[in-house]
């Protein structure tokens, strides 16, 4: 392993449990932000429409909220596959009133709580364009909103062949996620498990 | 009953005040009675169009008219009499020069302040590429630079793996924004900064210093040239020659300092040209680079002030010679005969890029900004005046002095009296008249105003964006604490029913009558404010008192009466107010001008106009003054 290769992830593998830890509460943290995932994030979907593992989207954008001295709650709803609830409800019950709500095809949006459910602070609709630097600085900008700083946004990238191209795709990860909805279960806190394959 | 209308076509404004004057003109000329009276309708505001004192006045004056008929709800055909002050031509430009630069040669220092820098402390040891510390002998003292692309998981591992070797890892440097993650992971806490761009270009085997503070601190031994002397050993000459490292350090947070064999800092000033002022008889050669007051007191020992050249192929001699051309295309004047009557300099901070930087430091670089002023008395009001009266299809009058207008219509602000002094802030530049007790008038023009003003907020904040500095110039801040309530700038909370839009979020916003604007910088309120604040004090209020010193008599403030603030810039919220506390040690009665008791400091002109319009219809100027200092 040498500094001036790759990351590492793309050459040792993590993996991600995501371990319940009992009923999505209210956080108290000011500083905190919830970072909501969808019902089939981590379980059964392992990475996103672009392959990029859930356990390196979760690392980087826990360590984006770490370097910049925020604290962190990993919440998994099961009620809705809507990204705009997912969030506004992480953002709800975030301490901070913020929050990140990640699809496990990898669409993520920055919601906070007094904002109507389908506004947001920061919506990256292309999930096919966000790699792991990208969820390093969504986590940066989640931990700054929570401090009360104005980041500047982050540059969203833009591909004009991304939706012919990934649409059919994204529909049928859509679907898939669908089909994980379970109306009965309540949102879970979790805590992320990453655990490193060499 | 004439219905008569003033306009006043000013550099940036066209105001028309519409009225109606009293009884049979025959009998008034006889000198029955003194004066008519005037009955005022209502008065209007537009956009200048094309130069003051040109041609292409006159469809901003037509607009101006027709809007006053309208506010009247009078048809244009009972229009009697369009007055006109005799505008001449004042065209300013501005020009900014950065007269210094700072260079790093050899990548000595990196000085840039990362967001969040890792643990605290100072850390000196030889510099060490992340693949060569696992073959580093156990005890040294080494400061390993981590390259791009480093996973912080793998550096943290690759460090502590050399602790429990015994390397003696004592700090790092970064390209990544990884230093908290890093040092979190670390068994020892060690100082490490962080997202240096060109991290590759720090020379490996050398002696470095990194130095990291607490949060709110800033670094103490980097940052002091004993402090680097003692850091790396060096005698008083050495410590002579690092000292500019030192200087350029103070202030951040984290920094590195690299001892390589010939690596400098250099605080270098830019010829930029030299300014030739001609005045009483001489001429005189200042550098640009010497700063503003450098330029100011050769002006001043050339006063008055003739002419200005300046360099070619400088931005000072470009922006000297555009006001030229474009006063010749103006007036038709061959551009020899035009000459520069005031040239007001002001030092600014620009931010700029460090040349031979590693992480893209950025330094406030001195800069001068510049604004003159040309006027020629060769107006062509004549024109604009048969134009107008071609368009509207009545008599139309050229009368009035501005000076002289302006101060009878500045006389109608209650309270006011004679000698009365105004001072008139408009955009391009500032102007003051006075109005002694034997009805004299003076009048001056000096460069400079609120145009100036935005330019140096643009600059000074790094906005690059001049629709938002004219913003920040003329509304109050806020910080948008929530989507519920705002802090504006003087502490009070604001809260809202209706959440605020997402795009003001946690910013620095102003404050304008049509909602928040955010204001895009990085920087606090309390920055943004002070920037604003110290741009309007050099301009306006230094303007005010040079303005004032030469028309005041003698050239002493003291004997001002009182001073009415006229011009857009008297409707700001807080250039009146720095004014009044300037002037208040003078004894003067400072306040912004009400023409009228219900106009506000604009349509002074205007109303002047038509005021003295009915006055000197039936006497002298003076008579007229007079009487209406005593009503």
């Amino acid at each position: 392993m040498t500094a001036t290769s790759e990351p590492a992830a793309a050459e040792s593998v993590r993996t991600l449990t995501l371990r319940e830890i009992g009923p999505a509460e209210r956080g108290t943290r000011p500083d905190e932000v919830v970072i909501a995932l969808s019902p089939a994030f981590g379980d059964p979907f392992t990475k996103t429409i672009v392959d990029v593992p859930h356990a390196e989207v979760i690392r980087q954008l826990l360590a984006g909220i770490e370097e910049r001295g925020g604290s962190a709650r990993v919440i998994k709803v099961y009620r809705t596959a809507d990204l705009a609830a997912i969030a506004h409800f992480g953002a709800k019950i975030s301490g901070s009133g913020i929050a990140v709500g990640v699809l496990s095809r990898g669409t993520t949006v920055l919601h906070q709580r007094d904002l109507a459910r389908l506004s947001n602070l920061e919506l990256f609709p292309q999930a096919p364009l966000l790699d792991a630097e990208v969820f390093r600085m969504i986590g940066a900008n989640a931990a700054q909103y929570a401090q009360g700083q104005s980041p500047k946004p982050v540059p969203t990238r833009n591909d004009q062949m991304a939706r012919p191209r990934w649409q059919a795709k994204a529909a049928l990860l859509h679907l898939k996620e669908f089909d994980c909805i379970d109306h009965s279960r309540n949102a879970v806190e979790v805590e992320p498990v990453i655990t490193r394959v060499d | 009953m004439d219905l008569v209308i003033g306009v006043d076509i000013g550099n940036s404004t066209t105001e028309a005040c519409i009225a109606e004057v009293g009884d049979g003109q025959e009998t008034e000329r006889s000198g029955a009675r003194p004066s008519r009276q005037v009955h005022r309708l209502a008065s209007s505001l537009t956009a200048t169009t094309g130069v003051k004192g040109t041609p292409a006045n006159t469809a901003g004056a037509a607009t101006a008219v027709r809007r006053a008929l309208s506010a009247a709800g009078r048809p244009a055909d009972a229009l009697a009499t369009v007055l006109l002050n005799e505008a001449t031509p004042v065209i300013s430009g501005l020009a900014m020069e950065t007269i210094t630069e700072t260079i790093i040669t050899e990548s000595t220092m990196i000085g840039h302040n990362p967001d969040t820098p890792g643990g605290e402390g100072l850390g000196v040891g030889t510099t060490v590429s992340l693949e060569e510390v696992g073959d580093v002998e156990a005890g040294t003292p080494v400061v390993v630079v981590v390259g791009g692309g480093a996973d912080f998981d793998d550096v943290a591992h690759l460090l502590n793996r050399a602790f429990e070797r015994g390397v003696d890892v004592v700090a790092a440097v970064m390209h990544g924004d990884d230093a908290v993650l890093v040092v979190n992971r670390l068994q020892r806490r060690i100082p490490v900064v962080d997202e240096v761009a060109a991290v590759d270009r720090v020379p490996l085997g050398m002696l470095a210093a990194v130095e990291v503070a607490p949060p709110g601190r800033t670094i103490r031994t980097l940052s002091d040239s004993y402090g680097l002397a003692s850091t790396f050993d060096l005698d008083a000459e050495q410590t002579r020659q690092v000292s500019p490292v030192a200087r350029a350090l103070s202030g951040n947070r984290s920094a590195v300092v690299v001892r390589t064999p010939a690596g400098d800092v250099t605080d270098r000033r830019i010829p930029v040209g030299t300014l030739t002022l001609s005045g009483s008889g001489r001429s005189l050669d200042v550098g640009v680079d010497g700063g503003a007051d450098a330029i100011m007191e050769a002006i001043g020992r050339v006063a008055p002030l003739t002419d200005v050249h300046g360099e070619a192929g400088t931005h000072v001699g470009g922006m000297l010679a555009n006001v030229r051309d474009t006063m010749t295309d103006v007036t038709g004047q061959p551009a020899s005969e035009i000459r520069i009557r005031d040239v007001l300099a002001v030092d600014t901070l620009v931010p700029a890029t460090v040349r031979g930087g590693l992480a893209g430091e950025v330094s406030k670089e001195n800069a001068v900004a510049l604004a003159a002023m040309v006027r020629t008395s060769r107006s062509r009001m004549q024109a604009v005046a048969e134009a107008l009266s071609d368009e509207l299809g009545c008599e139309t009058i050229i009368g009035g002095v501005e000076g002289e207008v302006a101060v009878r219509g500045a006389l109608t602000t209650p309270g006011s009296a004679v000698p009365i002094a105004i001072i008139d802030m408009g955009g391009g530049s500032t102007d003051a008249a006075l109005l002694d007790r034997d009805g004299a008038v003076s009048a001056v023009h000096v460069a400079g105003a609120g145009e100036l003003v935005t330019k140096l907020i643009d600059s000074e904040l790094g906005l690059e964006d001049r629709e938002a500095a004219e913003s920040v110039k003329r509304h109050p801040l806020a910080k948008v604490e929530s989507f519920f309530h705002v802090r504006h700038e003087d502490g009070t909370v604001q809260f809202f029913t209706e959440p605020l839009p997402p795009h003001v979020f946690a910013k620095v916003v102003t404050v304008t009558p049509e909602g928040l604007a955010a204001v895009p910088v990085r920087g606090a309120l309390e920055e943004v404010r002070r920037v604003r604040r110290e741009a309007k004090r050099r301009v306006f209020v230094v303007n005010a008192l040079r303005a004032l010193a030469q028309v005041a008599p003698q050239g002493s403030l003291r004997l001002l009466g009182s001073v009415v603030l006229l011009g857009g810039s008297a409707l700001d919220f807080e250039i009146p107010g720095m004014v009044a506390d300037a002037l208040a040690p003078y004894g003067v009665v400072c306040g912004i001008g009400n023409v009228h008791g219900t106009e506000g400091p604009r349509g002074a002109v205007a109303a002047g106009l038509v005021d003295a319009h009915a006055g000197t219809a039936a006497g002298p100027a003076s008579q007229g003054i007079e009487r209406q200092a005593a009503s």
